[in-house]
């Protein structure tokens, strides 16, 4: 883990509010180790906010590395507001990764609102890698989407609206997928109640599933044991002070679905 | 070509019988037990290391959220989780033998009977620390939950037991969560502390709006960042004009100018806290630009800021 001054390549809003960022950060691309790993990135030297902004890494191809990332307050503003060419500091490849998606088992990919860059980035990796999948997306309304909905090519968006594909939750096609697919696993990222729901699903139907979980992060290396996480199972991670949490900067942000739970 | 020669400053600093290599050291609960990161920081460069608050048993500490960013600082109630005694003795205290920056180990405790057993245990092995920083913004259970860090007669008791126990510093770290913290620092001086360290953070509250929620599980935390830094300067400098003993000065310093306000103000020392979240490796930057600082303006050692600071009166 480093922390690398990076150019930034591009920046561009794909859907409502949604923007895709690229920068040049051949370092960290090169300590890269999967889907599901995160950087923290400083969008200004000033202090009037002095915590960095986690954000999960979307795709790295030859030392760039993108974010997809929602404008939620002042510091996502910001970032949305720099052009190319300018810089920002990043600090990473942080986290840990997806896993068991190439150990003969049907993945079922989820992702909701902005918990689309780990999903994506694993999507791609499947494909790199000529693994099968599915994908369901979803989002309150059309405008947030950015994906086609294809469901000949297994791509299924959804919105709480209708307005595309299937109406209602990432939780309607997905119950159907997972009863159709032999071996299904799921790898889900998303809003904490969309978490909750395919943790339920997934524990009461003994489907195994890996959650790509956020919390309020303060520096994404364990100093501060701010980004606890209610630890089910004790033998997970050793960062956190006790076995009660488990730190997401360090632990995470990728749990079992039955090693965690949400308070 | 001009050839310019620089003798470097002295950057030295000397507590009670302990001698530091520079003043800047890292602030209780902001680095860990300074094992965490070391691929961002070459530790050995640090004054010191102050570990994260111990206490007698592990503890779990609060439910999420334990942090929230606030305007130029964060408010914390991360519920004092930590390793307790026995690991830190059995786990950290080996390894500190192998560094070379001092280890000043912080201790919490909710009455004045375990911040004893902890210092006795710690006493009873052999290691490297150099000293202790008592932690006294805890709630004392005795006394309904009142902080320790609030009362003279507390600090003095709790201060005086420690000193019967240990040879080695001992700091009281002071809360600004007061209405005269030099009165504290003076109970804390007559009992037998070596030094004084301020500031712990303030008490503060964040909301979110749209929610109505309050962002800390607790409701109330510790704010800390550059939003203290004020409040610190101002506390330091008060300590400084009625005590004798060093003070070490803490709150929201985040570079080299905030080093020389705080000692201008009256620190010996000064510890960096927050800004190790955005950054574990500042404390070093911090370093290499004082020294700079100090030869730009012709300052022979560190120790020339300590009180330099002109008032109006
Ligand atoms: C491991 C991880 C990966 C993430 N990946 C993405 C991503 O790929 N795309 C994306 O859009 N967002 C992602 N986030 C969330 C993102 O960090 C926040 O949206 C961002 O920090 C908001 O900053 P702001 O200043 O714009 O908003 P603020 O006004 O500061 O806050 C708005 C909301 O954002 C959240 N937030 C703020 N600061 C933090 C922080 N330090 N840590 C976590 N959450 C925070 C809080 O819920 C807050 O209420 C991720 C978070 C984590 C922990
Ligand atoms: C997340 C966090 C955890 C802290 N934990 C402790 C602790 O365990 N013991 C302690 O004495 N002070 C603790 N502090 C207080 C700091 O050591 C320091 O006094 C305070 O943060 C002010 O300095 P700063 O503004 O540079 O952060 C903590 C502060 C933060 C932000």
């Amino acid at each position: 883990m480093i922390i690398e001054r990076a150019y930034i390549k591009s920046n561009r809003e794909v859907a409502n509010n949604i923007w895709e960022m690229h920068f040049e950060a051949p370092q960290i691309a090169s300590e890269y180790s999967g889907s599901g790993q995160f950087i923290n990135i400083l969008v200004m030297n000033a202090w009037n906010h002095p915590l960095r902004r986690p954000m999960s890494i979307a795709s790295v191809v030859k030392g760039n590395i993108s974010i997809i990332y929602k404008i939620f307050g002042e510091v996502t503003q910001l970032l949305s507001e720099k052009k190319v060419g300018d810089e920002a500091e990043l600090m990473g490849p942080l986290g840990n990764t997806f896993s068991n998606w190439k150990n003969g088992t049907y993945p079922i990919l989820v992702g909701g609102g902005v918990g689309l860059a780990p999903i994506l980035n694993l999507k791609n990796e499947c494909d790199t890698h000529h693994v099968k999948y599915d994908i369901i997306i979803g989002a309150r309304s059309g405008d947030e989407h950015f994906m086609d909905h294809e469901p000949e090519k297994n791509i299924i968006l959804s919105t709480d609206d209708g307005t595309i594909g299937v109406k209602g939750t990432v939780m309607v096609p997905l119950e159907k997928m997972a009863k159709e697919n032999e071996n299904p696993y799921l790898f889900a990222c998303g809003p904490e109640p969309m978490l909750e729901a395919v943790r339920n699903f997934a524990l009461s139907n003994h489907i195994p599933a890996q959650l790509a979980v956020e919390s309020y992060m303060g520096c994404g290396v364990g100093l501060c044991q701010g980004c606890v996480i209610h630890r089910q199972n004790g033998e997970i991670g050793r960062h956190s002070y006790h076995e009660k949490y488990s730190l997401v900067c360090l632990d995470g942000p990728i749990y079992e679905a039955k090693d965690i739970h949400f308070g | 070509m001009k050839q310019r020669i620089s003798i470097l400053a002295d950057l030295r600093i000397k507590i009670g019988n302990e001698t530091f290599d520079n003043p800047i050291w890292v602030a209780s609960g902001t680095f860990g037990y300074g094992t965490e990161a070391p691929d961002l920081v070459d530790v050995n460069r640090l004054g010191a290391i102050v570990t994260k608050s111990i206490t007698r048993q592990p503890r779990e500490g609060n439910p999420p959220p334990r942090i929230v960013e606030t305007p130029s600082g964060m408010i914390n109630s991360i519920g004092l989780a930590n390793i307790g005694v026995e690991r830190y003795i059995r786990e950290m205290l080996p390894i500190y033998e192998n560094l070379s920056t001092k280890i000043i180990m912080n201790i919490a405790g909710t009455d004045i009977q375990e911040y004893v057993e902890i210092m006795k245990m710690v006493e009873s092995v052999s290691s490297v620390i150099v000293g202790y920083e008592i932690n006294i913004s805890c709630p004392n259970v005795k006394k309904g939950g009142m902080e320790f860090g609030v009362d003279c007669d507390m600090t003095a008791k709790l201060t005086a037991k420690l000193r019967n126990i240990t040879e080695r510093l001992l700091i009281m770290k002071l809360s600004p969560n007061v209405s005269d913290i030099v009165s504290i620092g003076m109970s804390a001086q007559e009992s037998g502390a070596d030094a004084v360290s301020a500031i712990n953070t303030v008490v503060g509250m964040s909301i979110n709006a749209n929610t109505g929620e309050s962002n800390i599980h607790t409701t109330y935390g510790g704010l800390s960042g550059p939003a203290i830094k004020p409040v610190g300067l101002a506390m330091v400098h008060k300590l400084y004009q009625d005590l004798s003993i060093p003070i070490i000065g803490i709150g929201g310093i985040v570079n080299r100018e905030d080093v020389v306000e705080f000692m201008m103000a009256g620190s010996v020392a000064v510890q960096i806290g927050t800004a190790n979240f955005r950054n574990p490796g500042i404390s070093e930057d911090i370093l290499d630009t004082l020294e700079i600082f100090l030869e730009e303006t012709h300052r022979a050692a560190a120790t020339e800021l300590i009180g330099a600071v002109k008032t109006h009166s």
